[in-house]
């Protein structure tokens, strides 16, 4: 439930950054429907964001100390198993995105438990890790689906756009809440900067957005955040944003973030235990 | 920095300026209803007519080098265009021989839009052509290894890098990969009907598509990468746009470390100097995998 209270954060901090990153590589619709495997331009659009992508990415997180989350299909782990330790060995958190990046609002219950037992043995297997968030891909999910994913280990969901700051989701049956950091459609790079055809991408192939005005439509929303003092979240994509010329954009809007020292910058995992450490008393 | 020093004579980055020309068979290919339609075929047309002579203007004025594709049967059709390129010392490349949608050919009817297209351009040209760029959708699995054997030695149809890259089924041939955001068609290409694009968005900000384009060349300059400009006679050679295309061009020739050379300079500089990709490269993995999805 959401509170009308102001969020507080830790030491003193006055609002909260929880940068995050989707790693889609190619999987989504064309995989699932196994289109991608007549596709080859397609798919090297996708493989582009694990293979040179996050690695420049991880650079330029480093170079300002910012603790990221990225959402990972587990074919992706799989596939780029060295990419996807480098997140973990260099300090970054890995959750649950599906293992083909399913819509599982298209998934009966069944599936959806088959996808995430799925995720959690490679995720174990190549990364030595058990997540604990879950960004739904694709669209929605079930009205079953919260339950399932507290069952199967999972403690907070960043898959909702309706708030801007974290809220607890009561799970019929299980005494500890699920904490949701609902994510906004503003802060997608698909909104302003994907472009592909076959399959296209806007559906009506609408013209990409200015760099510079995308910054600065950024730089906006993290200003309104911050000065409210909310928590906000990212939904950017390596085979978006971290193409040569956009990861300056990111770098410029990282610029601008760390200029506040009233910041607090963490990972997805830590602000729902933050979270669930402030507002549920059981 | 850049990840790696791979280009020659200390330079850091390439650029690589290739230009689609497909006077109105693009069109017919993508809209196959805009046959006998003179209004809307004129807005392909202007390539011919005004676009190549203003593109080549631009390109002798900055002493740059480019690398057209030209599917056989426009050059066949437009034999003075051909050799106002060639005669300008730019390098020509192959499309085919019609400008087709590859996802609707089979492998042995795209082994034969190559043979047909380079024979076609051979005939004009006296030289040979050694790129490849597939004019709209992708080669079959051996598309590849049917370049090679066709004396094709450079390709440029794929994305999934920002370097050059040997292919895993066919070493000889080199792919300099495209990329969307270095496309003049996403930003300008535009028909009110048929409507192109389908969604009949307004022309994007002459301005601040320069903006995108200098941000991600200078990316591409930072990280020493190969920045494949695609460019279309009849989209950026208008006298408004040829403009942005200069400005942008000027810009990068402000830097004395960009190599710009053609698809087929650079990709023997690759061929003779890189190493194949390894297993984790989006090429091998797509290999790895295709097979077991019955295509």
């Amino acid at each position: 439930m959401s509170s009308s209270l102001q969020p507080t954060w830790p030491d003193q901090h006055q609002a909260c950054l929880a940068l995050a990153f989707d790693l889609d590589g190619p999987t989504g619709d064309a995989m699932l429907n196994g289109s991608i495997w007549r596709k080859p331009e397609y798919f090297g659009f996708g493989g582009y964001g694990p293979y040179r992508a996050l690695p420049r990415i991880l650079d330029l997180l480093d170079e300002f100390r910012i603790p990221t989350t990225f959402f990972v299909p587990a074919w992706v782990v799989e596939n780029w198993p060295k990419q996807c330790q480098a997140i973990v060995e260099r300090g970054h958190e890995v959750a649950y995105h599906g293992y083909k990046h399913e819509s599982f609002y298209a998934l009966t219950l069944e599936q959806q438990k088959d996808v995430m037992h799925k995720s959690r043995e490679v995720f174990w297997k190549y990364l030595n890790i058990r997540a604990e968030g879950f960004r739904t891909p694709s669209g929605d999910w079930r009205a079953e689906t919260p339950a399932m994913l507290v069952e199967a280990g999972v403690t907070y969901s960043s898959s909702m756009r309706g708030d801007d700051r974290p809220y607890l989701v009561k799970v019929p049956g299980f005494d500890t809440p699920l904490v949701e950091i609902p994510g906004r459609w503003e802060m997608d790079d698909y909104a302003s900067l994907a472009y592909t055809r076959a399959p296209d991408f806007p559906s009506g192939l609408d013209r990409t957005a200015s760099y510079e005005l995308t910054l600065n439509n950024w730089c906006r929303e993290f200003d309104g955040a911050m000065a409210e003092g909310l928590c906000l979240t990212t939904l950017f994509h390596p085979k978006i944003s971290g193409k040569p010329g956009r990861i300056l954009l990111l770098e410029k809007l990282f610029e601008h973030m760390r200029q506040r020292d009233d910041v607090w910058f963490a990972t997805c995992r830590d602000v729902a235990h933050w979270w669930l450490k402030e507002h549920h008393h059981g | 920095m850049a990840d790696s020093i791979v280009w020659p004579n200390g330079y850091r980055c390439a650029v690589v300026l290739t230009v689609d020309y497909n006077d109105i068979h693009g069109i017919l290919t993508q809209a196959p209803e805009v046959a006998g339609r003179d209004k809307t075929l004129s807005v392909w047309r202007y390539g011919t007519q005004r676009g190549v002579e203003r593109l080549l203007g631009v390109f002798a004025e900055l002493g740059v080098s480019s690398c057209w594709f030209v599917p056989g049967i426009v050059a066949e059709e437009n034999p003075q265009h051909l050799r106002a390129i060639q005669a300008g010392g730019h390098e020509i490349a192959c499309a085919g021989y019609r400008h087709q949608h590859y996802d609707n050919l089979t492998l042995a009817e795209q082994s034969a839009e190559i043979a047909k297209g380079c024979a076609a351009l051979s005939a004009l040209t006296g030289q040979r052509p050694t790129g490849f760029r597939i004019p709209a959708g992708n080669g079959a699995p051996g598309f590849i290894e049917a370049l090679r054997e066709h004396g094709i030695r450079w390709s440029s149809s794929w994305r999934g890098d920002d370097l050059p890259f040997a292919h895993p089924t066919a070493p000889e041939v080199i792919e300099l990969p495209l990329h969307y955001e270095l496309e003049d068609e996403p930003y300008f290409a535009f028909n009110l009907s048929p409507a192109v694009p389908p969604a009949q968005s307004r022309i994007a900000s002459y301005s601040h598509t320069l903006g995108n384009l200098k941000m991600d060349f200078a990316g591409f300059h930072r990280f020493g990468l190969c920045y494949v400009l695609r460019l279309h006679p009849e989209i950026i050679a208008t006298p408004g746009r040829i403009g942005v295309l200069r400005e942008l061009l000027q810009s990068i020739q402000q830097h004395d470390d960009v190599w710009i050379a053609t698809g087929a300079e650079v990709a023997q500089w690759w061929a003779e100097s890189a190493a194949p990709v390894t297993e984790d490269h989006p090429a091998a993995v797509y290999e790895r995998h295709y097979r077991d999805y019955g295509v």
